[in-house]
């Protein structure tokens, strides 16, 4: 990772999932992947404190340039989502682990939630041109969907919106099994809950005792979380999050993580045991 | 149902139809794909490494297992550590390239890469600001360091990670993350929340206990180049004996800060609270050990001078003012607190003025050094604590924000020590108590 000061390029609104920043950042952008992030300092001073972590929504290699989709969320997100062409940004980065998307995929399925979205069209943009690639969104309302026209037009687009105002009426996983059946590899990022009910279908899948279509797709699926976090540099153990082999640092060892990995409860991320 | 696009029902087939060209350029891949393996088998390089001529820099997640494998047993992040690094390395190493290419345009980008140079000896050495400048001093009986700035513990992990950004070796010394006898999972989630100018943390003392802490860092710490005091918490006294005992003799370790800010499993009051307490603790860890005993104040005691004397008396080498300020945010739309065990330590420049009147309070009642600590994000704000007596500073929350703070603070005090005239930085410490300097216009504003 590096510390570079990035330019803001461009700025707008994409509809109500939040503001769309680009950033000319070479240094940061030559070794980007999809699912890693930058930590972003959210002003000059120390108030707020805390750098935003933003996984990486645009890798343009060739321009040196990365796009973030920022939620305008409290002071430090709003001071960001503010930003306009011209100004620098200090960026941290690039953070954390990516997405791999094994050689023999041919049919790729991207699932995502809010602004999930980010790692998701990273690797649509990334793939569309060598494998197909499925992407599955959901959102509450129409206006929390990606805009279809920034995908590759060689990605099928499938929308879900639980007020039934776009695409298939419900949550992602309503639309998700048949698609499950098709692909060979299931990545996904998105809200908790959302991930919960991906791990719930492979915790059927693995136990079923039946034949269960796309049953290792579900094994083998990958997904990026979200935590709340402090330095991303691995020292402060704010974001840790419980898996199979103990806790995890989402900077560090995520934030994708093997789905299997993780644990749930009640469609949170499983919670550390009690304090001593 | 969704309409499906015809083409997408051929089942996990590979041979979709294809032109030509396409079946062409995945021969000539795949020729690429042949030699790639060749150079593998020749120097045991993956496949992508010998084709790309870089370090593969792609983390596969099924990883985790083995990274995480060993921490049950509380060998905690043996494996991953060291991938990292070697991952950062080469990283850097595309890095000082690609700075060199851009000289012109975009050098005066990257503003906090550590360079392989800045860590070798053998190359030629950097200059930096605060060459040539006194900023030698004593931050506990017996424990002279190269200059006053320090790193607070739980906000620099064991060295290595920063390490990996900044060189470390200008800084004064880094005190560890707080270390236990046995592993601690740590505290529920959430564990940080944001307050207006600094930060509420429930982390829980997440370790992996001090038998792993020494195995795995004692091999890697001498190559900081930077002096490492470990921060030792406990519920028991036994637990704070059974920590040193187990650090000692680790390499680089020169001293042990005491985190008496944990409550006493007989009675539930925080070591620090009651100045026979921590007295009895300081005196059991000076018993097993002849390195220097550093006490960390907490503000929560409710004489914290009595503390502070108690543990003088007691035979402490230095005293750390202060440790966080106890704290709660509630989440009005959850309608309940937002940290996981309800309550956190409050730290960030939020606390300056606390811990500044802390130490002005202690420093006047022992004769011990004393570490300040509390909201340090600049070398003003260090300069606070020195002139209000204490001999050092940690510098704390601020590295998060600005990963380049406790170097800024260690190049600001030589600049300031320079523009001042001061033979040493060692001049300005307990100024404040000594009726300061007439001539200067007041400042009064932040």
């Amino acid at each position: 990772m590096i510390l570079e000061t990035g330019r803001v390029v461009a700025s707008e609104t994409v509809a109500d999932l939040g503001t769309l920043i680009v950033v000319s950042a070479p240094l940061v952008a030559a070794r980007a992947h999809p699912g890693q992030f930058v930590h972003v300092r959210p002003g000059e001073r120390f108030d707020p404190l805390l750098r935003r972590p933003y996984s990486f929504n645009g890798i343009d290699r060739h321009a040196g340039e990365i796009e973030l989709l920022v939620k305008p969320l409290g002071p430090g997100g709003e001071w960001i989502a503010q930003r306009h062409p011209g100004d620098p940004l200090d960026l941290l980065g690039p953070l954390g682990t990516s997405f791999v998307v094994h050689r023999a995929t041919t049919h790729l399925l991207l699932v995502a939630g809010g602004t999930g979205i980010a790692p998701m069209k990273v690797l649509a943009e990334q793939e569309s041109a060598r494998r197909n690639v499925t992407l599955v969104m959901g959102g509450r309302t129409i206006h929390h969907l990606w805009p279809a026209h920034r995908l590759p037009a060689a990605v099928e687009y499938v929308t879900t919106t639980e007020d039934g105002s776009f695409g298939v009426r419900g949550r992602v996983t309503d639309a998700l099994p048949q698609y499950i059946a098709w692909a060979d590899q299931l990545c996904a990022c998105g809200p908790w809950p959302m991930l919960a009910a991906i791990g719930r279908l492979r915790h059927d899948a693995a136990r079923a005792t039946t034949v269960v279509p796309g049953k290792e797709v579900l094994l083998d699926a990958q997904i990026a979380v979200e935590q709340h976090m402090g330095c991303a540099m691995g020292v402060c153990r704010a974001c840790v999050i419980v898996t199979q082999h103990g806790n995890a640092r989402v900077c560090r060892e995520g934030p994708v993580f093997s789905l299997g990995d993780v644990r749930f409860a009640q469609g949170e991320p499983a919670t550390v045991g009690l304090t001593a | 149902m969704p309409w499906r696009r015809p083409r997408k029902h051929v089942d996990r087939a590979r041979d979709i139809g294809r032109s030509e060209e396409e079946a062409l350029e995945e021969k000539a891949e795949h020729a690429e794909e042949d030699e790639a393996v060749e150079l593998a088998a020749i120097d045991g390089a993956s496949i992508v490494e010998a084709a790309t001529g870089e370090a593969e820099d792609e983390r596969m997640p099924s990883d985790l297992a083995a990274k995480l494998g060993a921490a049950a047993e509380g060998h905690e992040f043996r494996a991953w550590g060291e991938e990292a690094e070697d991952r950062e390395v080469a990283d850097r190493e595309v890095a000082d390239r690609e700075v060199a290419d851009r000289e012109v345009a975009g050098r005066d980008r990257v503003v906090g890469t550590a360079r392989p140079e800045d860590t070798s000896p053998s190359e030629a050495v950097v200059a930096h600001v605060e060459d040539g400048v006194d900023l030698e001093v004593e931050v506990a009986r017996g424990l002279r360091l190269r200059n006053p700035v320090l790193t607070a513990s739980g906000t620099f992990g064991q060295g290595v990670e920063y390490a990996e950004l900044i060189d470390v070796s200008r800084l004064g010394a880094m005190v560890n993350k707080g270390t236990t006898v046995h592993a601690r999972p740590g505290n529920p989630q959430y564990r940080i929340a944001e307050t207006p100018s600094g930060i509420l943390n429930s982390i829980g003392l997440e370790n992996p206990g001090a038998a792993a802490v020494a195995k795995k860092y004692g091999k890697e710490w001498p190559g900081l180049r930077l002096p490492v005091i470990v921060n030792v918490a406990g519920y028991t006294v036994a637990d704070y004996v059974g920590v040193v005992l187990e650090m000692e003799g680790t390499p680089g370790v020169v001293a042990y800060e005491l985190n008496v800010s944990c409550p006493n499993v007989k009675g539930g009051t925080l070591f620090g609270c009651d100045p026979e307490l921590a007295a009895e603790v300081t005196r059991a860890v000076k018993a097993e050990t002849d390195k220097p005993v550093i006490v960390k104040l907490t503000p929560s005691a409710p004489d914290v001078v009595a503390v502070a004397r108690a543990c003088e008396e007691a035979g402490a080498d230095g005293l750390t003012a202060i440790n966080t300020v106890p704290g709660m945010r509630i989440d009005v739309a959850k309608r309940r607190p937002v940290l996981g065990t309800g309550t956190g330590g409050l730290s960030g420049p939020a606390i300056r003025p606390i811990a500044v009147h802390i130490t002005y309070q202690v420093a006047r009642a022992v004769s011990i050094p004393i570490i300040g600590a509390g909201g340090v994000t600049c070398a003003k704000d260090a300069l606070e604590f020195l002139m209000a007596g204490a001999s050092a500073v940690q510098v704390g929350s601020a590295t998060f924000a600005d990963p380049l703070a406790p170097i800024k603070t260690v190049e600001g005090l030589a600049e300031y020590v320079r523009a001042s005239g001061l033979a040493s930085i060692r001049d300005i410490v307990g100024a404040a108590q000594r009726g300061g300097k007439r001539d200067a216009g007041t400042e009064y504003v932040q």
